[in-house]
């Protein structure tokens, strides 16, 4: 359509229809002044701060709702709009209380920044100030809504933006305010604490809680989040080398926008614990033969680390030596550990507890598809056709992942959600297929994606010339599976056929996002599942669609980053296998030195080379596995098995007290480097406050490491690693060269053909039994990023109060008589045995768990739930350490 | 008689006919009102539910208008206008008797759920100030005499009941 002509104070300017007269000026530099207008938000026109003058009507508008018309004369700085503005402002404030002078939103307030311009001082009206209610109660938000303005901003945040509604206006005129549901207190309503309402607020109404500052921050500056594989842009407030707040950052094309969550906003409070590691530490014995852990410099620390593990090195061979990278460490530093590792040592032994973690996931995927899924943008599931979201966790784990999935949803885009427990995504609508009765657990979701499966090949609701064209049906698995009787297929696994019915009927002839849960491979049948789920991308023809195709959450914010970089131990970095001689070489060759010919120890072979004494050095980079591995008393035992064991960390924690040497590193925002997220988009970062102590940059330890053992090329800055990583991995050549880069695909085209996985036919892995008649998922919560060992450390969320009781079905609550709340007020204490351990915890009632089925939430009580979990689980292919069989004991 | 107590199933049905209809939040509201008396507050969530929407955007909603109720009214719902025609003609002496009468302050129901009494802008019968409500009934030309003896009226009604 033609773009329309119209003038604004004098100017000719032309914009395309639809565009609203506000959109119009800013676009040509003229500014008009608003309180309840964002970028994010649909046009709402509540304040009328934006107020323009159209000549010809005479009429005055709210610029922000009203579009442009042909031939309209706009004034937007007109003696009469700046009238009606004054006005406007006058009477908000005069609504307004005093204490807006010690208001913590202070020179940031849009009110007073609007009044300021506008010159109002006094309003000289009569005050009246709307006593609302002031809220303090929870650790994150104040709300104090006799400073509200009725913008309307948090509720649209909460409903557009993040769409958990809740609040919502209550009554109306002079009492009207944003209200819970039942006016309860937002820790007893269904807000998240994202903080997003929070961050949009123009007025000190709603505000962090803060109880170690007041004021402005001096200064803000851009970094990138800590926590999840959704990799947020942040906006660090900070004042006197502390950060003291924390907001979306305005940058554009972020992958979070205006939004964040619970731990992005408000747990990075953790930077400021005073258990932050602050002096390398080196075991000193004294004469009674005790050891203890005393400060020294990094000089002594790094030679004494250099010189051990040469020495162990020597005598027992480079197989002795293990490396443990970390997903929350930044590509650079990756990069840099596992060359000291295969280089300098000579080892591949190198891995993460990402191996634990969502790495399985991540390698599977993009193998399966040949590495032609890296890059999917969250901004393309949010346009997706259909979505399909299989046991999905976002909500909690990548909550960022989450809120595009319920945009998409709100858009129209259809919703199936496989999950045998009612998750926020099952209850926010579409068609939710859960085993209404029967079905095995274990293998729910491979046959409820059989059932739709079957169900969309019987309707011809599958793309049929993608799946001839690309389809390599080695296995025999489309003649299986269209033999299956759809019908029969629900039966098995609980569901009723009507409702798969429904479910394909919504998804026939469309281009799916698959959404699965980031730790999938470490759940029961992970594989089968996704295997099933593959098949059914490829024959929808999902895989080569851009807003279609498999969408993996990452739990861990550099997930991705490491194993690019070569942080496993039969990978070298570039995803160049080790087994593959020609592509070893191709990097020995960039390197100029030898790679060790042997594929190195996983996680688990490293643990159990440690137990048989094989293994006897190891070095931990921005990890806890003490905390974050299954069976942590057999992990313990391992460890202190080593005769050496460096920890490179931020955070005193159970691992450093069983080190040699610990050498304090810094926090994302305490350093410069680069992450990348879920989506393939590498974002680079500048540090924002210098470490605490003596700390360093991960980093510039490494390179001072690699120096002290005699490696001949010195990284004395950033950019030398960035340089080397753009040279030796091909889909990091833009590394650094701006704020945000993304990964290069192996190219974009799609492979001739993908093999089609065969059929699963379930029933493996361990059901319940006699002895331990429940199955229990060991998953996230949103106050915890995975083990918690950062999260644990936020005053925040430790003074919110969450708990992580066991969350028991309701019926299964009944049978042993475990009610919500015990007759004295407390919450029943319960003993939940596995095979291979036990843990004591409050239980708690979820009303959306099917019955047999048990939720036991990571992170709490020093991640104790690794108690019951089995570290055999871990070992390749991996058999799913998060689900394990339980009794329950009342206690 | 005891609205707290109402007709659970009722109330389920109503909820029912509207499921999935979200333009039809007012008119499910309207029959919930009309037939439980109120809206309990313990809907909100089942209501938001069957039309996709989020419990606090129903409540808002019925916060918003007048017409509904979070809270049961009296078997009788006095309206005293408090409009301009009436205020001239005397409507402060009327809802003062009437407050007094009843033992009710604006906006409270009696204990035994008789009588609720509420005030409104106007009712749109000026001509017949001053005026009030009682349920669907006007009255017009309101005098002390005609208060009390309709205030008995309804009194009566209710021993009867
Ligand atoms: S609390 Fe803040 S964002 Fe919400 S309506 Fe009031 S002023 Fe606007
Ligand atoms: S913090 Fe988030 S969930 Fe809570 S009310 Fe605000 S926007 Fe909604
Ligand atoms: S934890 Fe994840 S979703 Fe939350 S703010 Fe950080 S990156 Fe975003
Ligand atoms: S900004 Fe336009 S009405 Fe508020
Ligand atoms: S003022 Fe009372 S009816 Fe109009």
């Amino acid at each position: 359509m033609k773009n329309i002509v119209l003038t604004i104070n004098g100017k000719k300017v032309s914009a395309p229809p639809g565009t609203s007269i506000l959109t119009a000026a800013e676009k040509n530099g003229i500014a008009i002044p608003t309180l309840c207008s964002h970028e994010e938000l649909a046009p709402y026109g509540a304040c009328r701060i934006c107020l323009v003058e159209e000549e010809n009507s005479g009429r005055l508008m709210a610029s922000c709702v009203t579009p442009v018309a042909p031939e309209m004369t706009i004034h937007t700085d007109s003696p009469r709009v700046k009238d009606h503005r004054k006005n406007i402002v006058r009477l908000m404030i005069a609504e307004h209380p005093e204490s807006c002078i010690v208001c913590n939103k202070g020179n940031r307030c849009e009110l007073r920044r609007v009044a300021a311009e506008l010159g109002v001082a006094e309003t000289r009206l009569y005050p009246m100030p709307n006593h609302k209610p002031f809220e303090t109660h929870n650790p994150f938000i104040v709300r104090d809504l006799a400073k509200c303005i009725l913008c309307g901003k948090c509720i649209r945040a909460d409903h557009e933006r993040v769409a958990v509604g809740a609040i919502d206006y209550s009554d109306r005129g002079f009492s009207s305010r944003p209200v819970t549901l039942h006016e309860m207190p937002l820790e007893k309503s269904r807000c998240t604490f994202c903080g997003t309402c929070v961050s949009m607020c123009p007025t000190g109404a709603l505000s962090t809680h803060n109880t170690f500052f007041t004021g402005t921050p001096e200064t803000e500056e851009t970094t990138i989040c800590g926590f999840c594989g959704a990799g947020c842009s942040l906006s660090l407030g900070v004042s006197d080398n502390r950060v003291v707040e924390v907001n979306p950052s305005p940058d554009r094309d972020t992958v979070n926008g205006a939004t964040l969550c619970v731990r992005g906003h408000f747990a990075h409070d953790f930077l400021l614990s005073p258990e932050r590691l602050l002096h390398p530490l080196v075991r000193e014995t004294d004469e009674e033969g005790n050891t203890r852990l005393a400060p020294t410099g990094f000089d002594a620390a790094l030679s004494t680390v250099a010189g051990r593990l040469a020495d162990i090195k020597r005598r027992n061979g480079e197989e002795s030596i293990g490396f443990i990278g970390s997903a929350k460490c930044t590509n650079e530093e990756n990069y840099l550990f596992q060359k000291i590792a295969r280089v300098i040592f000579g080892t591949n032994n190198i891995t993460s507890t990402g191996a634990a973690g969502g790495h399985a996931l991540i390698r599977e995927v993009a193998e399966k598809t040949k590495g032609t899924c890296r890059v999917r943008r969250l901004s393309s599931l949010e346009n997706a056709d259909a979505i399909v979201a299989v046991l999905s966790d976002t909500d909690h784990a990548v909550p960022v992942a989450g809120y595009h999935i319920k945009r998409a949803v709100k858009k129209g885009a259809p919703l199936v959600v496989i999950d045998p427990y009612r998750s926020d995504l099952a209850a926010f609508g579409g068609v939710w297929l859960h085993p209404e009765k029967g079905g095995k657990s274990g293998a729910f979701g491979i046959d409820a994606i059989n059932a739709l499966t079957a169900r969309l090949i019987a309707e011809g609701g599958v793309d049929r010339a993608f799946m001839d064209r690309y389809a390599n049906d080695e296995h025999g698995w489309l003649p299986a599976i269209s033999a299956k009787d759809p019908d029969a297929l629900a039966k098995q696994a609980g569901i009723a056929p009507e409702r798969v019915k429904q479910a394909a009927s919504m998804l026939k002839n469309r281009k799916i996002a698959f959404v699965p849960p980031c730790d999938l491979l470490e759940r029961q049948n992970g594989k089968a599942l996704l295997d099933a789920l593959f098949n059914l991308a490829l024959i929808t023809g999902a895989l080569g669609d851009k807003n279609a195709g498999i969408f993996i959450p990452a739990l861990e914010n550099n997930a991705v980053g490491a194993l690019d970089m070569g942080c496993a131990p039969d990978m070298l970095p570039g995803w160049r296998k080790i087994s593959d001689a020609s592509e070893k070489e191709s990097v020995a060759a960039m390197w100029e030195a030898a790679i060790p010919e042997k594929e190195g120890k996983d996680i688990h072979a490293m643990i159990e080379a440690a137990e048989a004494g094989t293994l006897k050095a190891l070095y931990i980079m921005g990890e806890n596995p003490l905390r974050s591995l299954p069976d942590p008393e057999r992990v313990r035992g391992a460890l202190k098995k080593l005769d050496f064991i460096v920890v490179q960390d931020i955070l005193q924690n159970r691992t450093t007290e069983l080190a040699h040497v610990v050498l304090p590193g810094a926090a994302f925002a305490e350093k410069q480097g680069s992450f990348t997220n879920m989506e393939g988009r590498i974002q680079s970062f500048i540090p924002v406050v210098s470490p605490p102590g003596d700390a360093l940059p991960d980093w510039a330890i490494l390179a001072m490491l690699a120096r002290k053992a005699g490696y001949p090329e010195h990284y004395t800055a950033i950019e030398k690693i960035r340089q080397e990583i753009r040279r030796v991995v091909p889909s990091y050549t833009a590394l650094g060269s701006h704020r945000q880069e993304w990964v290069k695909q192996n190219g974009s085209e799609i492979p001739d053909s993908f093999p089609l996985a065969p059929l699963h036919t379930p029933g493996t892995g361990s059901e319940p039994d006699e002895k331990f008649p429940f199955i229990a998922y060991i998953g996230s919560r949103r106050w915890h990023l995975g083990a918690g060992t950062r999260t644990a450390r936020s005053a925040r969320i430790t003074a919110s109060g969450r708990t992580g009781e066991i969350e028991i079905a309701p019926a299964d609550a009944m049978d042993l008589g475990i009610a919500n709340d015990s007759e004295n007020g407390g919450k029943p204490i319960i003993r939940l045995l596995s095979p291979f351990g036990a843990i004591e915890r409050a239980a708690a009632v979820n009303q959306g768990l099917p019955k047999g089925h048990i939720f036991v939430p990571q992170g709490f009580y020093g991640n104790d739930a690794m108690q019951i979990a089995d570290f055999n689980a871990l070992k390749p292919p991996g058999s799913g350490w998060r689900n394990v069989r339980v009794r329950i004991e009342k206690m | 008689m005891d609205p707290t107590q109402f007709d659970q199933e009722k109330l389920s049905e109503i909820i029912e006919k509207y499921q999935e209809k979200k333009w039809g939040l007012i008119p499910l509201l309207q029959q919930i009102q009309e037939e439980i008396g109120f809206i309990p507050p313990e809907s909100i969530e089942p209501i938001a539910d069957a039309l996709q929407m989020y419990p606090a955007q129903v409540q808002g909603v019925i916060t918003f208008y007048a017409g509904f109720s979070l809270k049961p009214k009296g078997r009788c719902v006095l309206k005293v206008c408090r409009g301009t025609a009436c205020h001239v003609k005397g409507s402060r002496s009327i809802l003062r008797m009437i407050k007094k009468d009843l033992s009710l302050e604006e906006g409270e129901t009696s204990p035994d759920y008789q009588f609720t009494l509420e005030t409104v802008a106007c009712l749109g019968a000026c001509f017949l100030a001053p005026t009030m409500m009682v349920n669907r009934d006007y009255f017009g030309k309101l005098n002390p005499t005609k208060v009390t003896s309709v205030l008995g009226e309804y009194r009566k009604d209710s021993k009867e009941a």
